[in-house]
Parts: structure tokens; C-alpha cells; sequence
């Protein structure tokens, strides 16, 4: 027996010899928090661990004695700490003194400008966006200021880095916000039909978004509505073009909301004061009424809704291309509806469910008239006066629903899943004839954002969208990269494809069309401190199967945009005065529509400037907003083709002259019933001009069908003025004023 | 008995190390200071589990980096951060307490706390943190209303709001005055809150320029 008791004896001494020891304990702040996730190891060892959700971490190893053992995590100080390893293993607590240097986490933010509650320092708030000189109420117009946007003074809508204002969409909780502005009139820019204040978050991409959006080829306007108000209350505006009032009732359990607002506008008497080049025979008339709910379903959970109906009503006159005798008329009775309904919820501790739903009805009766010089209505045959009198009516219904369901992980890491479906049914009459289209586009899409070092994130996702109307499919991958530099600068960059489906127009025609198709290639540069922002961004694009007319409608076209922008903001170095500079260089072509060939679309120009001002001038409580906006001249050209409807020629093409345009605004602010009354409230005269200068601005030039005439197409007045009065009752917003401007 | 000694001097010791970080943070001028100043008292915190002093103290040296970095929003958030956990600390242990002083001195240092918040970015943190610091402030002054904290803070506000809403210069001067003539009267040293005496002279000296 006895040999095998020391055998066995000696074999536990081995045993013992290699034995893993264990070490284990607890990471913590140094306010006694837990740290999750912090790496722990033995320094020259590769023995480690990484703590678990309360901050424990475990791990064995063979080393004994004297050791060095190191914890980190980020926005923490590294630790070092000396152990002394014993046979029966040991317990060690660490705390981490935090690191104030650390920015944050890193965020992905090639080709996007994001306007937050959340920001900090010299990023872009809501309200910076919103206070834009002469935006008239239109966040995408005060997204113009911004670099990779055109200045296309006669159209509604943002034309980003080549494309047009169709390839630019808007998204209001995760869905497409279909109509955003009032329906087009050709020459004249039309407003918002939704009010800016109810948006928390505006994330601007001008290329290269997230696989969560589709269906916008140039750029995504991401809009997040605010949750509940702070408190109740009421506002009222009154202005030459609109007036409104409404209010925003607060629940006295803090649990939900509710508010109606009207608005109402004739600009009838503004025009005639301010003479106006279009001779106006109806409106311009504008009304909206808008409705929302807001409830909190849970601690975590909010559900929104929000109906807008809106309306407007124009009729103009121009002189006719065609003959200087004649004028051409045109009338539009519009009307609208829209709702959006939003819900979110965490699903335990780690899933979040992000679900919408959006209805929108949309009415556009338009009347087409040759009128003479008594306004009578005159009937010629043949090219080109025949069309000239016509009646066309559109009306769609459009629907969408989607959900995403996302697995959050630590540092912003997320992994979202999600399905939506847009069912989209447009009837248009022309005369006798009825263009039917009816569409059920699915989307699926999958996407993560993770961290592949410490100061590397990545977003990786992939779309795929099917259309019964193009009974076609598509597959479109998008990337993201963003490193952060040890001093705050970050590089960022991005690739993705994006397809969108040809517009009705052309669907009307001709239904066996393939979807267009966008790649986007971009580098960015962001830097934030002290107040002060640099961004810069470089891009390529390419398009593919644009839709083309000649020698019929077909998905043959094609095209490229390149170009670099900057972009810099600077809030500190004069006290009370903000100020951004923006500049956008853009080399594009485009072969599509009647184009012979690739050509610098009519809405594209080299180099687009501007330079926006925000100063509060505390003595006389007035914040003057004042924005200078520069462009080169735009192309035109006369495309005819010579032989019917086969092959086009450009007959004559030009430049504009160069665009300057300065705006200006301002609000002097006044207390309202200071003490006087139970619910304080502010008031305000504000007053804006645009176009200060009256530079004469040509947008584009309109050629006559033989080509023999051409008129500029130029804004409605050389000036335009509004003056007015708001107030807001029940929530005190001085301390905004005030905090702002200390 | 032998331990009841121990313990009494760690205590003495720790009061001890206490005062002389109090009388550094008299010395306190540059951001850097006022972190390594945050850290030890940080320290002190995590020793001294039942006493506020430190935790006021981490409060109020974090909010002060964050009056500092006013011109830098990007930087403030983790300092208000670190401020309002020690500023809520503290307040929990003075719960109940009936010491009207102690109360308004803390009260004073949460009005710094949120005030800080604000420079983030006064368009987006003005009106949730304005309101609320200002509520810490009105509440300070209710309990104490000739702390020279507390009329220095005042005098701050009065200087820096725009007239229009409130701000009033020659009223920041008196009150200025005021909490100066007050620190005069008071102990400069030991462990108790005594700073405001350059605070106080700055904005003098800016209302004399």
C-alpha cells in the first residue's frame, strides 16, 4: 500500500504545481458604482477577464506571487495595482477614477448633421436649424445654409450633391413623411405643411445613411417628434401671410398630452402692398389644422399620434412663353391628410421595439388655361398651344407600417432588425384619361453598430426591397466606419446603395421600368471643441438607370456627382454672436430625362456658399438672425428634338448669372402680465426680410417651343417682408432666452 | 480600548486630511487643480461614508470645473455628471438633518451643480437645468439668506442675466459686497465651506471695468 500513498501524494503535489489559481473581485467607480464590461488582467500575462453586469470578474491563472494586475474601461483611468497571488487564490477589489478626457462614445456620423436637444457645444440644435434667416418655417429651406444643398430659389425641397428634390426624402419617426411641403406651383416656392416646433431631432444625411431608410436616392431628412411638453399652454401668431393659435395641454399626472393648432393665411392683401410679378387670381390661401396625443404606455413606453389636414388654394398668371400676347394660367386647389402614429417600448433590459404607422391622402386638382389679355379664355390647336388648356386631377392614398425591433449591447452597440411596407395607390386624370398605379413595396432590413477596436466603430447593414408595381427586387448594402482620434477628431466613412423607384410621371407612361440606383462613396472629417466645429467631407457618387424620355421612357440613364464641402461653426470666439460658415463644391453630370447626353442637370451649380449669423443683443432684448447665401450660375438649355419625338439636340444652353442673396430676421422679446397673472407669458414682434439687397436673382430660363423665345424664371418679388406679433402663455420660456444668452 | 483609540485617531487623521484638502482648494485656480482637488475629496467620500463634507466638497469642485469650461460645452457634461451623483449624496445625508446652514450650503452647491448643466448647451439643457438651479437657489436663500455662498451665487445671476430678464448690475455690486463683508466676518480656514472671496472680487472686479 504504502508506494501508492506517496504515489498519490506526489501526484497532488503536481497536481498543485500547475494548478489555475483563482482571482476574482469587483470593479467599481469611485463613487461605488459597478463597472460592467472593464477588462481586467495580469500585466506580461494573458490571463484576464472582463467584468460581468455588476462589475465581478473571475478568471484563473498559474502565475503565484508578486504580480502587477491592470483594470480599464472606457471613461475610466487605466489602474494598476500590485497583487500578491496566493495558493488559495485571492480577492481583489479595484476602483477606477474616472476620466474626464474621454469623449463618449464614438458615433457615426459620415454624410449626417445632426440637430439634437441632446447637443452639446457648437453641434446644431433644432432651434439653430429653425432659426435660419427667410426659411419661412421649412427646416429642409434652413437645411439650404447647410453645405452638400442647392439654392434653388423655385422649388420647394432640398436638391442634394446632384439630385433632385424627389431623391431627398423626408422621415417623421421612422416613416415617410410623403408631402412635406404644400403641393408644387411651378415657379414659386411652397411652406411646410407641419409645423417645425414639433420636432426634438432633425438628422440631416446628405449621403451615405442608415439600411433603415430606402427609397431616397440623394439624401434623408430624419425627423423625431418631441414626447410630452413640460407644461401646458398656449400660443398665438398673428402675421400678414398667416396667423395661427393653439394650445398644448398637459395631463395633471404628467402621463399624457394633447394639443390642437390652426393656422390660416391669405396672402391677398400682402400682395397688394408688396406687388408681386405672377398677377395672383385666387389666394395664395393656406390653412392647416394640426392635432396631437402623446401617452405614456409604461415607464418605458410612449405612444404618439398626430392628424394634420391641410389645404391651399392658388391660381396665377404669367405671360406665355409662346406668345406675348397670351397669357398662361394656372390654378390649384390642394388638400391634404396626413397622420403618424409612433410607439416605442423597451422589452426588458436589453430589446427595444420601435413600431409606426402613416395614412396620407393627398388631392391635387389643377387647371391649365391660354387666356388672353382680358382673361378670356383662348382655344388654338396644334403644338404647342393645345395642351395649354387641361385639367388634371391626382389623388393618392398612401399607407405604410413598420417595425424594428432592436438588441442593445453596451456603448451604443446595437443590432436592429426591422420590416416595413408601403402601399401607395395614385389615380391621375388627364382630360378623359385615367392613369391607375398601385404599389405594394416590402422592405426588410438589418443592421450593427460595433465597436471593432476601441475607438472604431462600425455600421454595417443591408436593405432589400420588393415592388409589385416594378415587379423587381433589390438588394442594397450600406457601411459605415467612424475612428476617433485621441484629441476629439474623428474620421468617418461611408458606402452604401440606394435605390429608389422612378416617379409617377414616368410611371404613368411606362410601367416596365427599373428601379434607379445610387452608390455612394464618402470620406468626412469632423472635429468639436471649445465650441467650435470643423467638418469636412469629400464624396463620390455614381447613378445608374435614371429615367430617361427620349426616344421613349426607359430606366437607361445614368450619371455621377462628386464634390467636397465644409463646414465650420464657431459659437465662442464673439461673445453672444453664433456664426456658420458652409461651403459645397459639386461636379456633376446626369444623362436622363430628354438629355442627348450627360449634362450638368439645370438645378446643379459648382460652388454654393453661405454664411449664417445668430446674434443676441442683450440690452434691447433683440436677436437678429441674418444668413448671406451665394451661388454660381445654374445651366439652362433649349433640348428640342428636331424629327418628332426620336432624338434631342441642345439648340442654345447658358449660365445664369450668379445668385446673392442676404435675409434677414429678428424677434424682439417681451414679458407678458408679469405677475399680473396666475400663468406668465412671452410675446414677441417678429420680422424678417429677404433679399435685402433686391439683387436680381434668375433661377433658370424657360425657352418657347420653336426656341425662338426665352423669359428667366425669377422670384415672385425682388423683396419679401413679413412683420407680426406671437405670444405663448403657461410656459414660462424667458429662462430659454435668458439661459441662451448667458 | 486599544481599538477605540485606533479608531478615534483614523477619524482625527481623516479630519485632519480633510482641512488640509479644504485649505488647497483656497489655493484651487486652473481646471487641473480643481480635478486633482475633486479626486481626493473623491477619496475622502469613499472613507468617510457618513460625513456630507466631501461629498459637498467633490460636488462643488466638479460644478466649478464646469462654471470654468462655460466656453466649452463639449466638455462639461462629465463634470456635471460626477457633480449632481456627489450633490445627491450629499443631500441624502443631510435628509432630516435641521441645520439650516449646512442645508443652504449644499443647496447653493446644487444650483452650481445644475447651473453647470446649462453650459453644455443653453439652447438644449437652458430650460430644464435653468429652472431647476434656480429653484436650488431661491431655496438656499429661504433657509439662509446671508451665507456669503449664497449672495455671491445671487450676484452672479443678477451680473450675467440680460436686464430685460431680470439681470441688474448695480444689484450683483451690492450683493457682491455684501457676501464679501460676510466672508471677512467668517473663519477662513478649517474644513467648514468658506471659499467665495476671489468669486466675489471677480465679479467686483468686472463691474468696476
Amino acid at each position: 500500500m504504502k508506494p501508492i500513498v506517496l504515489l498519490l501524494s506526489i501526484w497532488s503535489l503536481c497536481l498543485s504545481a500547475t494548478a489555475q489559481i483563482s482571482i476574482s473581485g469587483q470593479v467599481s467607480s469611485q463613487q461605488g458604482l459597478a463597472i460592467a464590461g472593464a477588462s481586467v488582467s495580469i500585466k506580461g500575462a494573458t490571463a484576464g477577464a472582463t467584468t460581468d453586469s455588476s462589475g465581478h470578474f473571475h478568471f484563473t491563472t498559474k502565475l503565484t506571487g508578486k504580480q502587477v494586475l491592470r483594470a480599464s474601461s472606457i471613461g475610466y483611468k487605466k489602474q494598476e495595482q500590485d497583487i500578491l497571488i496566493a495558493d488559495s487564490g485571492i480577492t481583489v477589489d479595484i476602483i477606477l477614477p474616472a476620466n474626464h478626457q474621454t469623449l463618449g462614445e464614438v458615433v457615426i456620423s459620415a454624410g449626417a448633421f445632426e440637430a439634437s436637444d441632446k447637443a452639446k457645444g457648437a453641434s446644431l440644435t433644432p432651434m439653430d436649424a429653425m432659426t435660419v434667416a427667410g426659411n419661412g418655417g421649412d427646416i429642409a429651406n434652413s437645411l439650404r445654409s447647410l453645405p452638400g444643398a442647392q439654392q434653388v430659389g423655385e422649388r420647394e425641397g432640398l436638391f442634394v450633391r446632384g439630385g433632385t428634390s424627389e431623391e431627398a426624402k423626408q422621415f417623421v419617426d421612422g416613416t415617410l413623411l410623403k408631402n412635406p411641403n404644400y403641393s408644387s406651383v411651378p415657379g414659386v416656392l411652397q411652406p411646410a405643411r407641419i409645423n417645425p416646433f414639433l420636432f426634438k431631432g432633425v438628422l440631416f444625411s446628405t449621403g451615405g445613411y442608415s439600411a433603415q431608410y430606402g427609397q431616397a436616392m440623394s439624401s434623408a431628412l430624419i425627423l423625431e417628434t418631441m414626447d410630452l411638453p413640460d407644461e401646458s399652454s398656449a400660443s398665438l401668431h398673428l402675421f400678414p401671410t398667416s396667423s395661427g393659435l393653439g394650445f398644448q395641454k398637459l395631463a395633471n399626472n404628467k402621463q399624457s398630452s394633447y394639443g390642437l393648432n390652426v393656422n390660416y393665411g391669405n396672402q391677398a392683401a400682402y400682395n397688394s402692398i408688396v406687388k408681386q410679378r405672377p398677377d395672383y387670381f385666387l389666394g395664395p390661401e393656406y390653412g392647416n389644422a394640426e392635432a396631437n396625443y402623446r401617452v405614456k404606455t409604461s415607464k418605458t413606453g410612449m405612444l404618439k399620434i398626430y392628424v394634420n389636414a391641410s389645404l391651399s388654394n392658388i391660381g396665377l398668371r404669367n405671360p406665355d412663353v409662346d406668345s406675348m400676347a397670351l397669357k398662361s394660367a394656372f390654378k390649384l386647389n390642394s388638400s391634404n391628410v396626413y397622420t403618424n402614429i409612433s410607439y416605442r417600448e423597451m422589452l426588458g433590459k436589453d430589446w427595444k421595439l420601435q413600431a409606426g404607422a402613416a395614412y396620407s391622402y393627398n388631392q391635387d386638382k389643377i387647371g391649365l388655361q391660354l387666356q388672353d389679355g382680358a382673361h378670356q379664355p383662348v382655344y388654338l390647336a396644334g403644338a404647342p398651344y393645345a395642351w395649354k388648356n387641361r385639367d388634371m386631377n391626382t389623388t393618392t392614398n398612401f399607407a405604410q407600417g413598420r417595425v424594428v425591433l432592436s438588441r442593445l449591447f453596451s456603448r451604443n452597440q446595437a443590432l436592429h432588425i426591422g420590416a416595413e411596407h408601403f402601399y401607395a395607390e395614385d389615380r391621375y386624370h388627364s382630360g378623359d384619361s385615367l392613369y391607375p398605379l398601385t404599389d405594394q413595396l416590402t422592405a426588410g432590413f438589418v443592421e450593427g453598430d460595433i465597436y471593432l477596436a476601441n475607438n472604431l466603430m462600425a455600421r454595417v447593414g443591408v436593405r432589400g426591397e420588393h415592388s409589385t408595381l416594378l415587379k423587381k427586387s433589390t438588394v442594397a448594402p450600406r457601411a459605415s466606419l467612424a475612428y476617433r482620434f485621441g484629441d476629439g477628431g474623428q474620421l468617418n466613412l461611408a458606402y452604401g446603395i440606394f435605390y429608389q423607384k422612378p416617379e409617377n410621371q414616368f410611371l404613368y407612361q411606362q410601367r416596365d421600368l427599373r428601379f434607379s440606383k445610387a452608390t455612394h462613396y464618402l470620406v468626412n472629417y469632423t472635429k468639436k471643441a471649445g465650441n467650435r466645429l470643423l467638418r469636412l467631407e469629400a464624396y463620390y457618387k455614381r447613378y445608374a438607370e435614371l429615367p430617361k424620355t427620349i426616344p421613349f421612357v426607359n430606366s437607361n440613364g445614368s450619371g455621377d456627382a462628386k464634390g467636397i464641402e465644409l463646414f465650420w461653426r464657431d459659437k465662442r470666439s464673439i461673445k453672444n454672436l453664433d456664426y456658420w460658415i458652409s461651403y459645397t463644391y459639386l461636379d456633376t453630370k446626369r444623362d436622363y430625362l430628354n438629355y442627348p447626353y450627360a449634362l450638368q442637370p439645370y438645378y446643379a451649380t459648382p460652388h454654393t456658399a453661405s454664411v449664417a449669423v445668430k446674434r443676441y443683443f442683450e440690452n434691447i432684448n433683440l436677436n437678429v438672425n441674418l444668413v448671406y447665401n451665394f451661388a454660381t450660375g445654374r445651366p439652362y438649355y433649349d433640348i428640342r428634338s428636331p424629327q418628332g419625338n426620336e432624338h434631342t439636340q441642345v439648340f442654345d444652353h447658358g449660365t445664369t448669372r450668379a445668385y446673392h442673396n442676404i435675409n434677414l430676421s429678428g424677434a424682439y422679446l417681451f414679458n407678458l402680465f408679469k405677475g399680473k397673472w396666475k400663468h406668465p407669458g412671452f410675446g414677441g414682434i417678429g420680422f424678417g426680410v429677404n433679399n435685402i439687397l433686391g439683387t436680381r436673382q434668375i433661377f433658370n430660363y424657360q425657352y418657347s417651343y420653336n426656341g425662338m423665345n426665352k423669359i428667366p424664371v425669377i422670384p415672385t418679388a425682388a423683396r419679401s417682408f413679413y412683420l407680426g406679433v406671437f405670444m405663448s402663455f403657461g410656459i414660462d420660456r424667458t429662462e430659454d432666452f435668458i439661459n441662451d444668452n448667458l | 480600548m486599544l481599538t477605540a483609540v485606533v479608531m478615534l485617531l483614523q477619524v482625527y487623521a481623516q479630519d485632519n486630511q480633510l482641512t488640509a484638502t479644504v485649505a488647497q482648494l483656497d489655493k484651487a485656480k486652473t481646471v487641473k487643480d480643481y480635478q486633482a482637488l475633486a479626486t481626493k475629496f473623491a477619496s475622502a467620500a469613499n472613507t468617510q461614508k457618513t460625513n456630507w463634507l466631501p461629498f459637498y466638497y467633490a460636488a462643488y469642485c466638479n460644478a466649478r470645473i464646469g462654471f470654468m469650461l462655460e466656453d466649452d460645452g463639449e466638455r462639461v457634461e462629465p463634470f456635471a455628471n460626477d457633480a449632481e451623483t456627489y450633490g445627491k449624496q450629499a443631500e441624502a445625508l443631510l435628509k432630516g438633518s435641521t441645520d439650516k446652514h449646512q442645508q443652504a450650503e449644499l443647496y447653493a452647491v446644487l444650483f452650481m451643480v445644475y447651473r453647470s448643466r446649462v453650459f453644455i448647451n443653453p439652447m438644449t439643457y437652458g430650460r430644464e437645468y435653468g429652472i431647476r438651479s434656480q429653484q436650488y437657489l431661491d431655496k438656499a436663500a429661504q433657509l439662509d439668506p446671508q451665507n456669503p455662498r449664497v449672495l455671491y451665487l445671487q450676484s452672479w445671476v443678477k451680473y450675467y442675466t440680460p436686464k430685460m430678464w431680470g439681470g441688474d448690475k448695480e444689484k450683483a455690486k451690492t450683493l457682491a459686497t455684501e457676501a464679501l463683508s460676510k466672508l471677512q466676518a467668517q473663519t477662513a480656514t478649517g474644513e467648514q465651506p468658506h471659499w467665495g472671496k476671489a468669486e466675489s472680487e471677480e465679479i467686483l472686479a468686472k463691474y468696476n471695468r
